[in-house]
């Protein structure tokens, strides 16, 4: 493909997701100004592997380039994280069977979830342990699909559905404290 | 696929199968089970308005903005003139190509700030910047007819495309059923226009696709049918006040035309 062909797909396909770009890398990084190096270098990796972009979602395409870079950012610029969960799989056994026990009551308030600010929402996407998060913001925010999301991140989509699952649990916890 | 007596006993699954409902991930018989299995399981239904709750809280959260510098960077991407950091990582090749392509750079910037900076604007005015906008529908509705499916769900019963999209974007298109006027609904899909989700119908004629996207308008403006052609499709758009509509395909005019009539008339009986 010459230059000014992907160019002009680079603009078709990239260009209408920064948007989604940047939130994700947001996410993954915890701060805007990280997030921003990290969409330069995903849309330039974007560019450069225009080629490869065979036609599906492009929203997908793009923020799969914009997670691996990402994750090759912080390992190059900061050092690795304890991880705060513990063993994944025991959290992901964990969520399938305390599945069956979530909302005992039969009328639950959802009041408190229509009125936490954007402030408390932001603050308790932050503290969901990692695996969780992503899941919760490639469904929730980026708005892609069981299969897009489990391409993406090379889990299968029984894992991608528990996850979830785990994820918004854990939020309406948090959310459920905060009020 | 379970059927409704496993679903039932297995609480393992069920929550989980809620939650693939509310994500609007479930095939439309599957939906069907569950949406019954909710009817008569009040507990059920409390996860689902849960989870529906959650999911609308979650939206709120804004999107981050683009800002200035960073939009500078991204159309300076294509451009000859590299930050020395980011020139190393092409190839030899299309370096060289690219120093023929100054008015690229120039032309790449411009099409960077019109896609950022119309975002917000096109919405809210239906003449000023709908060209570039019809243009942007016309390359998903090609987009689509390339993918291996044109639609995300598939389906020809309206009350599984209606309840999909409003799992999707919080709102949704009338989505008459026109099989009878030769127009049958295939599905539903969500276009993405500048950052902005817009709720898209597909319906079938012989062997053609006719994309529908709908526009939230708001109660903004009523306008007639107005046709054009926009790369190489026929394009037939107006507004009922309560959606903007740009019907879009390869099909005759005449059949376009007649497709607008029919939609018209069941989705704004008079």
């Amino acid at each position: 493909m010459d230059e000014g062909a992907s160019l002009g797909r680079f603009n078709e396909v990239v260009l209408p997701h920064l948007s989604a770009a940047l939130s994700l890398a947001r996410w993954i990084t915890g701060n805007t100004s990280d997030a921003e190096d990290v969409v330069q270098e995903a849309c330039l990796n974007a560019f450069n592997g225009m080629a490869s972009y065979d036609g599906g979602n492009a929203k997908a395409w793009l923020l799969t380039i914009v997670r691996r870079t990402s994750y090759r950012w912080l390992s190059q610029n900061r050092k690795p994280v304890e991880k705060a969960v513990g063993d994944l799989t025991d959290l992901e056994e964990a969520t399938t069977l305390s599945g069956a026990n979530i909302n005992p009551k039969l009328n639950p308030e959802t009041n408190y979830l229509a009125n936490a600010s954007v402030a408390a929402l932001e603050a308790a996407i932050t503290t969901l342990p990692e695996p969780f998060r992503e899941t919760l913001v490639l469904r929730d925010i980026n708005e892609l699909s069981y299969r897009e999301i489990a391409t993406m991140i090379e889990v299968p989509m029984g894992t991608v559905m528990s996850r979830l699952a785990r994820a918004r649990s854990l939020l309406k916890t948090e959310l459920e404290k905060s009020r | 696929m379970m059927d409704d007596d496993q679903l039932s006993e297995n609480k393992i699954a069920m929550p989980l199968m809620v939650q693939a409902l509310v994500d609007g991930e479930l095939d439309p018989t599957t939906e069907n089970r569950i949406e019954s299995l909710i009817a008569a399981d009040p507990a059920l239904a409390a996860q689902r308005d849960s989870l529906l709750a959650l999911k609308a809280a979650i939206r709120r959260v804004p999107q981050p903005e683009i800002s200035s510098a960073l939009r500078m960077k991204i159309a300076a991407i294509g451009s000859p003139v590299r930050p020395a950091n980011t020139a190393t990582l092409l190839p030899f090749r299309a370096r060289l190509a690219s120093r023929s392509y100054d008015w690229r750079a120039l032309a790449a910037s411009i099409v960077v700030t019109a896609v950022l900076a119309s975002g917000a604007t096109r919405l809210l005015n239906l003449n000023s910047s709908s060209d570039s906008f019809t243009m942007a529908i016309a390359d998903d509705h090609r987009r689509s007819l390339l993918a291996a499916s044109p639609f995300d769900v598939a389906s020809s019963d309206r009350h599984t495309v209606k309840p999909w999209l409003d799992a999707k974007l919080g709102v949704s298109p009338p989505a008459p059923d026109l099989a009878a006027q030769g127009f049958s609904l295939a599905g539903g899909r969500v276009e993405v226009v500048s950052d902005k989700p817009i709720p898209t119908l597909v319906y079938r004629h012989h062997e053609h696709l006719i994309s529908l996207v709908a526009e939230p308008r708001h109660g903004r403006g009523v306008s007639e049918p107005v046709d054009q052609s926009v790369a190489g499709f026929s394009v037939v758009k107006w507004s009922d006040g309560a959606f903007a509509y740009w019907a879009i395909s390869d099909t005759e005019w005449p059949d376009l035309n007649d497709f607008v009539a029919q939609f018209r008339a069941a989705a704004n009986p008079k």
